[in-house]
């Protein structure tokens, strides 16, 4: 393994993201995780201040994305690095509250890789979140070209 | 809107009116001359009549005294026959001017003046003959030629004329009246003729301007239905739109309150978690530390604490289940007012069949009968009107009146542009007070003794709604309940946007 997987976590809900780290934890991973709360920062790093996303070149990045975000939807987000000739081959799990067909349809549409809708219930989550973890120690992360 | 009542729509019978009026009058005013008219030509051919009853009269006198003097002359007895029958017509030719006359006194008195004179000369003629006939020429002639007789004849004829110019002057002026009278009767009859012929020109402006004005009233009304339609149109937008924001609204702030519950659940794990480790830590410290006669008491105290705890967590748990059944239940409602109807014909015996199938065991197992009677056609959505039945059957299940065997019966019949289905229980039934109530959402009516969110009406009067029907209760507690569910015989419900 050369560069080790960094997660970009874009959750507004400061709440959620401490209970998503702490399972991904359990689950063994040990990767970096960046967390945002909002959708223009989370933007300003993935794609760098000039907006081109050349600054995460030759790095393996896995974005785990909350479609409701204050500043914008997660959707854009996702079109932004689905659209990024740099990021586009870079893992996007959309983990979020909506488990709406028609927004499911249209972030695979878009270019997402996983969905996961979050179960109010916890251990359900928390399940999730782990197996979503093992599922992270696993999966091969190409380096954003 | 108001339009200038058509003041002349109400002149047209006044007009009508006048006009039977006038010809009413032109009738009888001419009824009335031409009456007048006959009864002057009447007078004109009886004026005439005592004219000629008056020439014949001296014809008569005039033949006699030539046939008398015929006689006297010749002794021809040829003469005296006819000499008699003059004489003998004048006696009745007298009469009938007597008679012709009685209404006149002036002739009245000619002919009492002329009756003795006449008599006189008949009496002289009579003498001359019977001298001629007695051979006493000598007096006959004598009598003849006496100036007597010739002063009667000249007083005769004279008042003959006097009686003639009479009559003359009479003609004179019943003919200028019956002149007078037929002008009056053409100056009637063209007049009311001129008059009518005005009345029929005004009718027909009158008839003009009403129609005129009917037509115009007519564009106005024809306006005001466009923009009616017009104004309706962009209410029902209108309405939409804020029913689409509504759902919105639901949907987001549903679905943003399920994501501080996640955290609230999930911390709340996280509690217990660290509770159970903090009760191992404090077990571990106090059997390094404490004396062993204060760890019976130590046990105690926190059993006590591990068991109030679990009671707040137990609490906090079971309140957020049920906060997200709410939420969950606020979700689907906002779900399935955005989901998009297709409307077709539904076999309504079929569909509840199929509904029926699927409670078979709750049937079975409370004995409860459910009956459909024959219903008519639906056109409308499917999947909606399963919801909506199966809410209803479901509902008459669940709240059947202890004791009694449930039955259920559905009944449907149609109006011109509604059909109507009826679900009818004998269960426990609903208090009156409670019947806008339990189409509330979150909110349910009676004893509470069964398990529910109070969201099954609530959702089944929204769906009835959007259906573009509605939705009726009638029940008593202890009477059971009927459920009326109206839908449009005609599927008329705008196309909706499609999902968001």
């Amino acid at each position: 393994m050369t560069t080790p997987v960094t997660i970009v976590m874009v959750e507004d809900d400061e709440g959620h993201a401490r209970l998503i780290e702490k399972n991904i934890r359990r689950a063994g991973v040990n990767n970096e995780i960046i967390p945002f709360t909002s959708g223009g920062a989370a933007l300003d790093f993935l794609l760098g201040p000039d907006g081109s996303g050349t600054v995460n070149k030759g790095n393996p990045l896995l974005v785990l994305l909350d479609l409701n975000l204050p500043d914008m939807s997660g959707v854009d987000i996702l079109k932004r690095v689905k659209e990024n000739e740099h990021l586009k081959r870079s893992p996007v799990v959309v983990l979020t509250t909506t488990d709406d067909a028609v927004e499911i349809q249209r972030c695979y549409d878009l270019g997402c890789n996983v969905y996961i809708t979050k179960p109010v219930d916890y251990e359900k989550f928390a399940h999730a979140i782990r197996q979503l973890g093992l599922f992270f120690a696993v999966i091969q992360v190409p380096p954003a070209a | 809107m108001t339009f200038p009542r058509p003041r002349l729509l109400s002149s047209q019978p006044l007009l009508l009116g006048v006009g039977f009026g006038i010809l009413i009058l032109i009738g009888i005013a001419g009824a009335f001359l031409s009456n007048q008219a006959r009864r002057e030509a009447d007078w004109i051919e009886h004026t005439l009549q005592v004219e000629q009853q008056i020439s014949t009269l001296l014809l008569q006198v005039r033949r006699a005294e030539s046939y008398k003097r015929g006689y006297v002359i010749t002794m021809d007895d040829g003469f005296l026959s006819d000499y008699q029958k003059a004489a003998n017509g004048i006696p009745p030719a007298y009469d009938r001017l007597k008679l012709l006359t009685a209404d006149n006194p002036a002739q009245q008195q000619f002919v009492a003046e002329l009756g003795p004179l006449l008599d006189q000369r008949l009496a002289d003629f009579a003498v001359a003959i019977d001298a001629m006939q007695n051979n006493d020429i000598a007096t006959a002639q004598a009598l003849v030629r006496r100036m007597e007789g010739r002063d009667h004849t000249e007083r005769i004829r004279e008042l003959a004329e006097r009686m003639t110019a009479t009559e003359a002057g009479l003609l004179v002026d019943r003919r200028q009246a019956a002149a007078r009278t037929s002008i009056l009767l053409a100056a009637v009859t063209i007049g009311g003729a001129i008059l009518i012929m005005l009345l029929g020109i005004a009718s027909v402006f009158a008839v003009q301007r009403t129609t005129r004005q009917r037509d115009e009233a007519e564009k106005g009304l024809i306006d005001t239905n466009e923009n009616l339609e017009k104004i309706v149109e962009e209410r029902t937008a209108d309405l939409q739109e804020a029913n689409a924001e509504i759902q919105r609204f639901a949907y987001i702030v549903s679905h943003d309150l399920r994501s501080p519950l996640v955290n609230i659940m999930g911390f709340t794990a996280e509690l217990e978690a660290w509770r159970d480790e903090a009760l191992a830590r404090i077990e571990s410290l106090r059997e390094r530390g404490a004396p062993a006669e204060d760890a019976d008491e130590g046990d105690q105290d926190e059993g006590e604490l591990a068991g109030e705890f679990n009671e707040a967590i137990n609490f906090i748990k079971s309140s957020i289940t049920k906060m997200d059944k709410l939420i969950n239940a606020v979700l689907k409602l906002s779900r399935e007012g955005r989901r998009e109807f297709h409307p077709e014909p539904i076999d309504m015996a079929q569909l509840l069949d199929g509904i029926i199938s699927t409670v078979a065991h709750q049937t079975a197992e409370t004995g409860t009968t459910i009956a459909v009677r024959e219903l008519p056609q639906a056109k409308s959505d499917r999947l909606a009107l399963e919801q909506v039945f199966s809410n209803l059957i479901d509902n008459a299940l669940k709240y059947l009146k202890d004791g009694v065997p449930g039955e259920i019966e559905i009944t449907g019949r149609e109006t011109p542009l509604q059909v109507i289905y009826e679900v009818k229980d004998n269960g426990r039934g609903i208090d009156p007070k409670d019947h806008e109530r339990i189409f509330d959402l979150f909110r349910r009516a009676g004893q509470q003794d069964r398990a529910g969110e109070g969201i099954g009406l609530a959702h089944v009067r929204t769906l009835v709604r959007r259906l573009g029907g509605r939705m009726d209760v009638s029940s008593e507690l202890g009477q059971g309940s009927v459920f009326t569910v109206t839908l449009p015989k005609y599927w008329n419900v705008r196309s909706e946007r499609s999902a968001a």
